[in-house]
């Protein structure tokens, strides 16, 4: 039942509509200029790390009426704090980060907030981190890429061959450069969540790599008459309207949270978005490439 | 006819776990970690205490260091503390260096909870052997620690002073004597974490209680009575972050991630039912039963829910359809040569397979170190993440299989229905 469905496979026709790797250097170009930009940001401002990685204190505000930057970086400059963080996330609600202070100091700036503006006890969030406490959590997030990447390539590896592992996790590294750089040019706050992010986007990018990866194995496993680049082109033509069907269902409750959702899962869909966007585009115009021109390079496939 | 027959059962085994699941959901309603519903997390690091680290002090600082069992014990010292505070449904936790994180939900003062949790306790007696030049003590061996001790309170003693009291066990006792009666004239130091609460001098043997002076106020008594009982930590602990979260901005939270994956799923629905047609409206189906399923191991794992764990399981239902899209697109292909619809399914599902098993067990990888080395919010998110990807993998492969080949062969399975024309010999060959 099975054995004449692959003999029909090779008499199909195998034209594909768009050269996604012939085209393909136009889009290694983007990219660049998008991680150079980033590297230049770096250079210029860097990061905009969040309280998990500096240490100090946030506390999230609800004034007692509507009341502006100006006004509280007033009262904060009187108290000594006025470079502290400020930033509302309601009309009459702030988000107001400090560096490491003791209880007696934060009492002696809410008083002050109290006293000249009215705010509202509970606060809404009192958050303190140890300087330093970072350096775990970044020692562990590395641990934890390096670990995925070590598996992601291995795996790879042994169910397809040492260059497609080494050509995913180049595109790998790609999305990392690209979420990093997007984060150090808008300067959105980079955080715990931002790392879980970053995580979560190189499993769903190494998810869109195989699905290509594993129609080139298919074709060539049974087509030995075109040359590899049309049959990774054929491919990438094959599965890319799966590749939109799934992007576009993954990117819809991410695009939605990002239009709803509080200032926390507003970060969370900002970096899937861009991390989905960037693994289902390296996929098609990275990775692919990659493959191809090793096999210029050093052929294994009729070149 | 047999095949009918397993597939047939397959939806009944299906239909019977959705089943569960709802009943599941209902008596174990799923719960919300402290981000959704507000409430005081303490991270603290453990640091071994001054005695045990002058021996190996290059220990001293690396949490991983001290000892595992030491800080189990601490655990269930922390534990036994904030029973006595009243605090329902505290949760204690240790992460993956070793740090304590303590849960508090609806705690809306850290500071005394923490106050209280993170005090060493460490009651000592020493001998006050007298006085450095600088006027410092200088205080003669631990003699007796808090560990023998049976009860405490606070109370007032004759002069109306804050003091707190305590008791010694029978060990305890039978010390305490020992240490009164050879040495009577000398100065006895009670103290604690380090702090010479009081040194009176020994008039006579005693061996069954005492008390601790020198207390700010009662509050402070009763706090120091309660960490008494609930006996000495055998770690320091450092503050290594403290975090308050009010209610209001958890319910928000939650409101609006749900807002969110109602629509974020409607839209997918639209989607699969506008490309797929009659093949989307059955994947629907099975995200029904997937959203089912995920919810109820969610509660029946009893894993708190947390904001990234509403994330990890938006991102999967996208994740969700992507096997089905797989398995569509081949199997649009091989109808599209030719063959019956048959055996364009059974061909699509087969094609599909490799990709569908290599890309998931690649999340699962990740998911893994996410789980590993991630601190609370990130082991959160990548339990849903692993979830959800066994979890689509089952329903997709197995469940929408099963219904797929149930119906491929009726009639109403038409170019229609499945989004391809049909070549017209293949349905006359049915």
């Amino acid at each position: 039942m099975a054995k004449p469905a692959i003999e029909n496979q090779t008499n199909t026709d195998r034209t594909y509509r768009f050269d996604f790797i012939g085209k393909g250097k136009i889009f290694f170009i983007i990219s660049l200029i998008i991680i150079i930009t980033g590297i230049v940001f770096y250079f210029v401002r860097g990061f905009n790390f969040g309280i998990d990685f500096l240490g100090g204190n946030l506390m999230e505000v609800k004034f007692k009426q509507d009341v502006s930057v100006s006004e509280i970086r007033k009262v904060m400059e009187e108290t000594g704090y006025g470079k502290s963080i400020l930033q509302n996330t309601a009309s009459d609600q702030y988000i107001i980060r400090t560096v490491p202070i003791d209880e007696a100091e934060k009492d002696r700036i809410l008083d002050e907030l109290d006293s000249k503006i009215g705010i509202n006890r509970p606060l809404i969030q009192d958050r303190e981190v140890a300087p330093g406490f970072s350096k775990q959590i970044t020692k562990y997030a590395l641990i934890a890429v390096a670990i995925s990447l070590a598996g992601i390539l291995i795996y790879i590896w042994i169910r397809f061959e040492v260059r497609f592992a080494i050509s995913a996790i180049l595109e790998l590294m790609h999305d990392l450069m690209i979420i990093l750089s997007i984060y150090i040019i808008t300067y959105r706050e980079f955080n715990i969540t931002t790392i879980a992010v970053i995580l979560t986007v190189l499993g769903y990018s190494v998810n869109d790599a195989i699905i290509i990866l594993d129609r080139v194995r298919e074709e060539l496993r049974f087509n030995k008459r075109d040359r590899f680049f049309d049959i990774v082109n054929y491919s990438i033509n094959k599965t890319f309207i799966r590749s939109i069907g799934t992007v576009l269902t993954t990117l819809f409750p991410i695009i939605a949270l990002l239009i709803l959702g509080n200032p926390t899962l507003q970060d969370f869909a900002f970096g899937l978005f861009v991390g989905i966007l960037s693994g289902t585009y390296s996929s098609i115009f990275i990775g692919s490439p990659l493959i191809v021109a090793w096999n210029n390079k050093f052929p294994k496939y009729k070149k | 006819m047999r095949r009918n027959k397993l597939n047939t059962a397959i939806v009944i085994i299906f239909i019977i776990l959705l089943g569960l699941s709802i009943w599941g959901i209902v008596k174990n309603p799923i719960k919300l970690g402290l981000d959704l519903q507000g409430g005081t997390q303490v991270i603290l690091k453990p640091v071994e205490n001054e005695q045990a680290s002058q021996e190996n002090e290059e220990q001293q600082s690396a949490a991983a260091g001290v000892d595992s069992a030491a800080i189990d014990k601490a655990m269930l010292i922390i534990l036994n503390r904030i029973d006595k505070l009243g605090i329902s449904e505290p949760l204690v936790t240790k992460d993956y260096s070793n740090n304590i994180v303590i849960q508090l939900p609806g705690v809306d003062d850290p500071e005394r909870a923490v106050d209280i949790i993170g005090k060493t306790a460490q009651l000592e007696f020493r001998i006050l052997e007298g006085f450095d030049e600088e006027g410092n003590p200088k205080l003669g061996p631990v003699l007796l620690t808090g560990d023998k001790l049976s009860g405490a309170s606070a109370g007032y003693d004759n002069n109306g002073q804050v003091v707190v009291q305590f008791s010694f066990n029978s060990e305890g006792a039978q010390i305490f004597e020992k240490i009164t009666s050879e040495n009577i004239g000398n100065q006895l130091a009670i103290v604690l974490d380090g702090e010479i609460k009081s040194a009176p001098a020994i008039r006579a043997v005693i061996s069954s209680d005492g008390i601790i002076e020198n207390i700010g106020s009662l509050e402070e008594a009763k706090d120091i009575a309660l960490v008494l009982q609930t006996g000495a930590l055998p770690v320091n602990l450092e503050i290594q972050e403290s975090g308050f979260i009010g209610p209001t901005l958890g319910k928000d939270s939650l409101n609006q991630s749900l807002m969110a994956g109602i629509i974020g799923l409607a839209l997918v629905v639209i989607f699969m039912i506008a490309s797929y047609r009659g093949f989307g409206a059955i994947t629907v189906i099975g995200l029904i039963f997937y959203v089912v399923f995920f919810w109820g191991i969610l509660s029946a794992l009893k894993t708190p829910l947390t904001l990234p764990g509403i994330a990890g399981a938006i991102l999967t239902i996208g994740m969700a359809v992507d096997a089905n899209i797989l398995i569509f697109a081949r199997t649009k292909e091989e109808i599209l040569k030719g063959k019956s619809k048959q055996i364009s399914l059974r061909e699509g599902f087969r094609n599909a397979l490799k990709a569908i098993i290599d890309s998931n067990i690649t999340t699962l990888i990740t998911a893994a170190a996410l789980y590993r080395f991630g601190t609370g919010p990130i082991r959160g998110f990548s339990v849903t993440l692993a979830i959800g990807v066994i979890l689509s993998m089952i329903v997709g492969l197995i469940l929408v299989r099963a219904i797929l080949f149930l119906i491929i062969n009726s009639r109403a399975v038409s170019s229609g229905f499945i989004g391809v024309k049909i070549p017209q010999q293949t349905l006359k060959e049915k």
